[in-house]
C-alpha cells in the first residue's frame, strides 16, 4: 500500500515538476511578448511624436501666410468691423 | 537507571536485514527507483523540447549589451493655445567599435561621404584607437542617413537611438525657448530653466517624457506678425537690428518677444555669437525720451507738478559745463503736457531738477530700474548707473540717457505706470502669481494714459505715426544716440516706441526698438523714432490686434472716454 502510496507521490511530483517548467517557460515567453510589445508601443509614440512635431511644422504661420495671401486673405481690417445695429433689418418676408 | 541503560545497548545491537519479497535487495531497488526518476526527467526534457519544436516559435533573443550613455528627456513645450514648440524625437546616433574596424580608410571615406560635416581627421582620430570598443561618430542623424549608413554594412559601425530636441517653429522665438546640447541637456533659455526646475529626467534610451507639457505665456500668432513686422522694419529702414514685445498689462504674461538678429534654437552656435545675443534682456541700453514718461509720472506722484505746471524751456539748461538743449527749441514756455509732447529735453531736465537726485533714484528704484529683472530665462543684464547721482546726472536720466537698462525692464516700468501696478513679466502661462502690489496713486496712471494717447492724437505729438486706425494707441517715442569712441554718436541711434492700446482701458504693452535705422527717401526723412518704431508700432497693432480679440472703435465714432480702468482689478 505504501508502495503505491509512494509511487503515485513521486509521478505526482514528476508531474508536478513538469507543469512548474512549462509555466515557468509560458511566463518567460509572455514576459518576452511583453517587452516587445512596450518596445513597439515606445516605437509608435515616438512615430506619433515625429508626426505631432511635422504637423506644428507644416502648421507655422511662416508656412500658412504666404498660402493665405495667395488667396487674397489678410488680417481684418477695422473697416470690417460693423456694430449689430448698423445692420440693415432683415427682411422676414411679412 | 540500570533499564534505561539496557534500553540504550539494545539500540546499538545491529538490525536484522529484511529481504523483499520479489527477491530484489533494497539497494537494486532504491537504484531502480534513481533510474527512473532519470528517466523521468529525460522524458520531461523530450516531451517539452518536441512540444516548443512543434509550436515554431522563435523564444530565443541575443541581447547585445548597449554601450551606456545618459541623455536627458524633457516635457515638451507649447504656446498658450497648444501649438507645439519644442519636443523630443527618437534620432539614430552612429558609434563604431575600433576593435572591428577592418580598413579604416575605406570606414572614413564611406562615412564622411555620406555625413558631410563631419571632420575626417577627428574621426580617424576615434578610430585608430584601438583600445577602446566605443567611440560616437555622429549624433542625431536623419532617417535618411542612417539608412544610408546602414546600408554600407560596415560591421565596426552601430545605431544608437535616443532622443533629440527638436523644434518645430524653427527660429521663431528662438531667444525665449533657449538651446539644447547633444545630450538634450538644457544651455540657454527656457531649456536651461527646464532643467535648474528639475523637469528633466536622465535616460538612456529614447524614452520620451512623461511629464506635462509647458504653457507658455506666448501666442505663436502674435510671435510670429512681431517677428515679421519686425524684419520688415530692419529691412525697410537699413536697421542693424531690431527689439519687440507685447506684454499683458494686466498679468505681466509675455506674449510675444523678439530680437533681430535672432536665434535658432537648433544652432546652438547662435548663443556664442553676439551679434544674435538677446536685445530684450541680455543687453542694457539708455532709451533717450521714452524715459520722459517716468520723469512726468515722477513728478505728479511726487506732487511737485501737474499736467498744466508750466516751465520756461526757451534757454538751454546749462549745469557746469554741460548745455542740455532740444532739437526744436520752443520759443514759449511750456506746461508739463507740453513739455512731453514735444518731447522737451529742457523741460524734463527743469522738472527732474524740481525732484531732485534722492526722490528721482528713490522713485526708479520703486519701478525696479535699478536691480537687474529676474524672469524665467536668467537675470536682465545689469543696469548701468552713473558713478556719481548728481545734479547734471538727474537731468540727463530724466530724458532717458546716464542710465542704461535691459529694455524688457523698461516695458515693465513703463507698464507700472500705465497701470499704477507693479508689472512682473512672466513667460509662463497661466501662473499662481501674487496679486499686483500698487505703485503709484490712480491718479497719476489715468494722467500718465491720458498724456501717451495725446502723444499718438494730438498734431504735436511725436507719436502720431504709431496710431493704428480704431484701436486707441498709445505711447512716447525714444531716439537715443549710441555710445562710441570719442562719446555719442549723432547718426547711430537706437530708435523705440513704448506704448499700450486700447488706451480707454489699456490691455497690452508693445515696445519697438530699431537700432541705427537710416533716413528712407519719401518715408522717413530722419532717423528719429516718430517716423520709424512708431508707424512699425502701427503696423503691428493692426495685425496682433484681431488676434488678441481687441475689438477697434468704428470708423468715425467719438474717442471713448476712459471707463474707471484699474490694473488691480483687472488682474483680479
Amino acid at each position: 500500500m505504501l508502495r503505491i502510496i509512494n509511487s503515485a507521490l513521486l509521478l505526482l511530483t514528476l508531474v508536478a515538476v513538469f507543469a512548474l517548467y512549462a509555466i515557468k517557460y509560458d511566463a518567460r515567453r509572455l514576459e518576452a511578448r511583453i517587452n516587445m510589445q512596450e518596445r513597439d508601443l515606445e516605437k509608435l509614440e515616438n512615430h506619433v511624436a515625429v508626426l505631432v512635431a511635422e504637423r506644428a511644422h507644416l502648421a507655422r504661420p511662416k508656412a500658412l501666410e504666404p498660402l493665405a495671401r495667395n488667396l487674397g486673405l489678410a488680417p481684418i481690417a477695422p473697416r470690417q468691423y460693423l456694430r449689430l445695429e448698423a445692420l440693415p433689418a432683415a427682411d422676414t418676408g411679412r | 537507571m540500570m533499564r534505561l541503560l539496557a534500553a540504550r545497548a539494545d539500540r546499538r545491537r545491529p538490525m536484522p536485514m529484511p529481504v523483499a519479497a520479489t527477491g530484489r535487495t533494497p539497494i537494486r531497488r532504491r537504484t531502480f527507483l534513481a533510474l527512473a526518476a532519470l528517466l523521468a526527467c529525460f522524458v520531461a526534457i523530450a516531451a517539452q523540447l518536441l512540444r516548443l519544436g512543434l509550436r515554431q516559435e522563435a523564444d530565443l533573443h541575443l541581447n547585445v549589451a548597449e554601450p551606456i550613455g545618459q541623455s536627458w528627456s524633457r516635457p515638451d513645450i507649447v504656446d498658450r493655445n497648444g501649438q507645439l514648440l519644442a519636443t523630443d524625437v527618437a534620432s539614430h546616433s552612429l558609434y563604431a567599435d575600433p576593435q572591428l574596424v577592418l580598413d579604416l580608410d575605406e570606414v572614413i571615406e564611406k562615412v564622411t561621404a555620406i555625413l558631410g560635416g563631419l571632420d575626417r581627421a577627428e574621426v580617424r582620430r576615434a578610430l585608430a584607437d584601438r583600445s577602446r570598443r566605443f567611440t560616437w561618430i555622429a549624433r542625431g542623424l536623419s532617417p535618411r542617413q542612417a539608412q544610408l549608413i546602414h546600408d554600407l554594412g560596415l560591421p565596426a559601425l552601430a545605431f544608437r537611438t535616443e532622443l533629440k530636441r527638436v523644434y518645430p517653429l524653427g527660429p521663431l522665438a528662438g531667444h525665449l525657448l533657449g538651446t539644447v546640447n547633444v545630450d538634450n541637456k538644457g544651455l540657454a533659455g527656457l531649456e536651461r530653466w527646464l532643467d535648474e526646475t528639475a523637469k528633466v529626467e536622465a535616460v538612456h534610451g529614447p524614452e520620451r517624457s512623461d511629464k506635462p507639457a509647458l504653457r507658455l505665456a506666448l501666442d505663436v500668432g502674435v510671435q510670429h506678425a512681431l517677428a515679421e513686422e519686425l524684419q520688415e522694419a530692419v529691412r525697410r529702414y537699413s536697421a542693424s537690428g531690431a527689439a519687440g514685445l507685447v506684454l499683458d498689462l494686466t498679468d505681466g504674461e509675455i506674449l510675444a518677444a523678439a530680437s533681430l538678429p535672432g536665434a535658432d534654437p537648433a544652432r546652438p552656435a547662435d548663443w556664442l555669437d553676439l551679434r544674435h545675443a538677446d536685445k530684450l534682456l541680455a543687453g542694457s541700453f539708455e532709451l533717450g525720451s521714452v524715459f520722459k514718461t517716468l520723469t512726468v509720472a515722477m513728478a505728479l506722484e511726487a506732487g511737485v507738478a501737474d499736467l498744466d505746471t508750466v516751465y520756461d524751456v526757451r534757454r538751454p539748461l546749462t549745469i557746469g559745463a554741460y548745455t542740455i538743449t532740444d532739437l526744436h527749441p520752443s520759443s514759449r514756455p511750456l506746461n508739463l503736457r507740453e513739455i512731453f509732447l514735444h518731447s522737451s529735453n529742457v523741460g524734463a531736465g527743469l522738472v527732474a531738477l524740481d525732484l531732485g537726485a534722492d526722490r528721482q533714484r528713490q522713485f526708479l528704484a520703486k519701478l525696479g530700474l535699478l536691480e537687474p529683472l529676474r524672469t524665467q530665462v536668467g537675470l536682465s543684464a545689469a543696469p548701468q548707473l552713473p558713478k556719481h547721482w548728481g545734479r547734471i546726472e538727474t537731468v540727463t536720466i530724466s530724458y532717458g540717457h546716464g542710465l542704461a537698462v535691459a529694455p524688457l525692464q523698461l516695458a515693465a516700468a513703463m507698464g507700472a505706470a500705465i497701470s499704477g501696478a507693479q508689472l512682473s513679466p512672466t513667460l509662463l502661462a497661466g501662473e499662481a502669481r501674487p496679486h499686483p502690489k500698487p505703485l503709484l496713486a490712480p491718479a497719476t496712471s489715468a494722467r500718465i494714459r491720458e498724456i501717451l494717447r495725446l502723444n499718438v492724437t494730438s498734431s504735436a505729438g511725436t507719436g502720431r505715426r504709431a496710431d493704428a486706425e480704431g484701436y486707441r494707441v498709445g505711447g512716447k517715442t525714444g531716439t537715443a544716440e549710441m555710445p562710441g569712441r570719442g562719446g555719442y554718436q549723432a547718426k547711430a541711434v537706437i530708435s523705440s516706441f513704448i506704448g499700450a492700446f486700447p488706451m480707454d482701458a489699456p490691455k497690452y504693452l508693445t515696445l519697438v526698438m530699431l537700432f541705427e535705422p537710416e533716413p528712407v527717401a519719401g518715408l522717413a526723412p530722419g532717423i528719429t523714432a516718430g517716423l520709424n518704431a512708431a508707424p512699425t508700432t502701427a503696423r503691428i497693432v493692426h495685425r496682433i490686434a484681431p488676434v488678441l480679440g481687441v475689438l477697434p472703435r468704428p470708423i468715425g465714432a467719438s474717442e471713448p472716454k476712459e471707463g474707471p480702468f484699474d490694473a488691480l482689478t483687472a488682474a483680479q
